[in-house]
């Protein structure tokens, strides 16, 4: 092997594609190196190899192999395949890179540029490369464009103080800590208590966010109706029929109500006020990864942790720029033009980038910034391959989003006309677009109504012909969706842009909430009732956001990571101190809860067939294949029903709109797919 | 002392989540009797319990103070 090449780092192996074909100009060949695929090729004289890790290939943990043992504060960083067996291939990426880098008289960080990319080339260069994290140059790019990456190596920044390096490894190190030490506590608990043995674990984040969750849920499960009244007014007049709401939306007596039909029906009402306003509505910022996760929930259903996936393929398909960020900002050095000229090569596009480059393009701005990356937005290039739909799907909101951000404020007519009539008013409101601008690029997703504006002017005078009155009950608060979940812990300041999506994603896996409408399950109640009473510092959003603070801190070069990890280890330990204590109690009503819950996972719904049973998936003794049967089997209900046999199955609680059988969803595999039991439901029939 | 409705950990009679529930109840009466004129406690009790807007531990509550 010949020595005294550059090694180049990057954070996954299609990123070491993209930056081996731009600085190459495609010349670069591959090899095989410890079975992981390297690039080698020439540049301005100087011998390059293009290596990648596979996200974490280091991960903490404790020495000990004994894995009951807990409190745990003193902790390593080890290769992740000793840490989760689940990790098998960052053995091999590190004894490739450990092999390139005897070799290697030059190191290049190209991970992604963030607390997380910064991780995980410092551990590679620190361990794997014999102690280079601070020599190494660092590549900094926020897409992966020719331009870009060419424009990265041509301007290689120094190593600085690796601040974000040393946050990552403090909030892996905290958060390490954090969760093993409870997960046993609780987990032991359960198991002493005489349950079966599963993992219970409450997250740094985790916790707090159950607890949004639970809290929610008690107010749904306590919520008690109050009933009101709401009442409609009918007009006539000139040939004009009009409809009005009485202006009172929420009449709170039935007596209050029939009053007012007594004293309209049949008086002459007059327009008292019109009200006519033309409102400016500005474009929306552009997208950050919490925005477009939001948006993405609410044009398509993705879940937050399902946008990001997308955005990050998206993103080393040099799509788009790098989504992991916080910034709702376009700095002028992307190059408007050129991004938007690349959109005018795409068909679906080219109308409205013509229509913008005919003046000098400027975004609207967004309040939050982020020093590494600029707001999501698309490169300018065409897919080179096919998109997948939910691919072409985000494409094309992250493309109309930024197209959105160049054009012009957008004009909505405004109209409120007052009836008046006996002492009493009733309203009508419409509104239209007069002027779309913006709203012209970002399409559907725009989601202003036109709602016809009424035609009256004042004084006009109108008969009532009609009170209607409409029995109304309170709506119970809704439950958090993974949308609204996602934007109340960014209201609270716990998590990352990064790890928000995977919170959700763990709080599901772990059985605490259920299905689309995240219903809490009882083991969720449960271990956010038990640490309320015994470690309520384990579910504070306070000291939570303290943390988040505090790495923030770290992260600029102001904060001490001993301090916090000291700080850290003292509040778990007081913590864990008072579980043990109770651990009797804590274990009984964990453990009471687990086997509900997972008692509960199996029922599917009311049998649609003896209406009594309850469908369950159950396990045959004798082929052990699973199925859905009716728990009335006994009683003489012999439903049944074939299941998938392989990926998880979940209930959702909906029943299939054809044949009123349970709906489940089966996982695995890329997405979770919706399922009727019903083997001969009537919606399976081919046209 | 197990609640029970749902066996957890009693506080009194019930546990901590169907003793809020009842309070609810209780409480949202004489709304209930406010909003319609009058409605006698066995009939709000009943319509509490069919009403979909109610919740599970509130639903709970109705039948178990309907007797």
């Amino acid at each position: 092997m010949s020595t005294g090449y550059t090694l180049v780092i990057c954070e996954k192996p299609d990123a070491a594609r993209s930056v081996s074909d731009a600085l190459s100009g495609g010349e670069s060949r591959s090899e095989q190196v410890e079975g992981t695929t390297v690039f080698r090729f020439s540049r301005k004289g100087e011998e390059y190899v293009v290596c990648a890790a596979q996200g974490h290939v280091y991960g903490v943990s404790d020495p000990s192999s004994e894995r009951t043992v807990y409190p745990i504060f003193d902790i390593e960083w080890y290769p992740s395949n000793l840490v989760d067996e689940r990790s098998a291939s960052a053995a091999r990426r590190i004894s490739a890179v450990r092999k390139l880098a005897a070799g290697a008289s030059k190191f290049v960080n190209a991970c992604d540029y963030d607390v997380e990319g910064e991780t995980i080339g410092y551990n590679l260069l620190k361990y794997a490369c014999g102690g280079k994290e601070k020599s190494a140059l660092r590549a900094v790019f926020s897409t992966l464009t020719k331009e870009d990456l060419v424009e990265a190596f041509d301007n290689l920044k120094a190593p600085a103080g690796l601040e974000l390096a040393r946050a990552g490894r403090t909030r892996h190190a905290i958060d390490f800590v954090w969760g093993v030490n409870l997960s046993r506590v609780l987990s032991q608990s359960a198991l002493g208590s005489g349950h079966r043995y599963r993992t219970v674990s409450v997250g740094r984040v985790q916790g707090p966010t159950l607890e949004f969750l639970v809290e929610r849920e008690r107010e749904i499960r306590e919520f008690v109706p109050i009933p009101y009244w709401k009442a409609s007014g009918t007009f006539e007049g000139d040939g004009v029929r009009l409809t009005a709401g009485y202006a009172k939306e929420r009449v709170e007596t039935r007596m209050t109500a029939e009053k007012i039909g007594r004293e309209c029906v049949g008086k002459e009402a007059v327009v008292a006020a019109l009200r006519r306003s033309t409102v400016t509505v500005g474009p929306p910022a552009p997208f950050n990864i919490g925005d477009l996760q939001k948006e993405a929930y609410r044009a398509f259903r993705y879940t937050p942790s399902r946008t990001l996936q997308i955005a990050e393929r998206l993103y080393l398909g040099a799509l788009i720029s790098y989504p992991r960020t916080g910034s709702q900002r376009l700095p002028p050095s992307i190059n408007y033009r050129m991004i938007i000229q690349g959109l005018g090569r795409i068909p679906e596009y080219s109308a409205y980038a013509a229509g913008l480059l005919k003046e000098e393009p400027k975004p609207v701005q967004g309040a939050k910034s982020d020093a590494a990356h600029p707001a999501i937005h698309p490169t300018g290039e065409k897919p080179k391959r096919p998109l997948e739909a939910s691919e072409s799907a985000i494409f094309d909101l992250v493309v109309r989003r930024f197209l959105a951000a160049f054009g012009p404020s957008a004009r909505r007519e405004l109209a409120e006309a007052t009836l008046a009539v006996g002492g009493h008013e009733f309203r009508l409101a419409g509104g239209r677009t007069i002027f779309p601008g913006w709203m012209k690029y970002y399409g559907r997703y725009a989601g202003y109504r036109d709602v016809e504006v009424p035609l009256v002017s004042e004084g006009d005078r109108f008969r009532v012909v009609g009170v209607a009155l409409e029995d109304k009950f309170e709506q119970r608060p809704p439950r958090y969706n993974q949308s609204s979940l996602l934007e109340k812990m960014e209201k609270e300041g716990i998590g990352t842009k990064a790890t928000r999506a995977d919170i959700i994603a763990t709080l599901l896996g772990r059985g605490y909430v259920s299905g689309e409408g995240m219903e809490v399950t009882d083991l969720g109640l449960s271990v956010v009732e038990m640490m309320a009473k015994y470690a309520p510092t384990i579910i504070s959003t306070e000291l939570t956001r303290e943390i988040e603070g505090r790495l923030e801190a770290i992260e600029l070069g102001t904060g001490s990571e001993a301090e916090l990890l000291r700080g850290t280890v003292r509040s778990i330990a007081g913590q864990l101190a008072e579980l043990n204590v109770n651990e009797e109690t804590v274990g009984r009503e964990i453990g009471s809860a687990l086997t509900a819950t997972v008692a509960k996972s199996f029922v599917l719904g009311k049998c649609p067939v003896c209406k009594a049973g309850d469908l369950k998936i159950i396990r045959s003794r004798a082929t052990k294949k699973r199925f859905v049967g009716c728990s009335n089997y006994s009683s003489g209900c012999h439903t049944s029903a074939p299941l998938p046999q392989r990926g998880t199955i979940k209930t959702t609680l909906r029943r299939c709109e054809h044949c009123s059988w349970p709906i489940v969803y089966v996982m695995g595999g890329r997405r979770p797919w919706r399922l009727c039991v019903n083997p001969n439901c009537p919606g399976k029939e081919k046209p | 002392m197990k609640c029970p409705i749902c066996g957890r950990e009693a506080v009194a009679d019930l546990c901590r989540y169907h003793a809020e529930a009842k309070e609810r109840v209780r409480a949202a009466y004489p709304l209930w009797v406010k909003a319609y004129g009058s409605i006698e406690w066995k009939d709000y009790l009943d319509n509490v319990k069919r009403n979909p807007q109610t919740g599970q531990w509130a639903k709970e509550i109705a039948e178990l103070l309907k007797g």
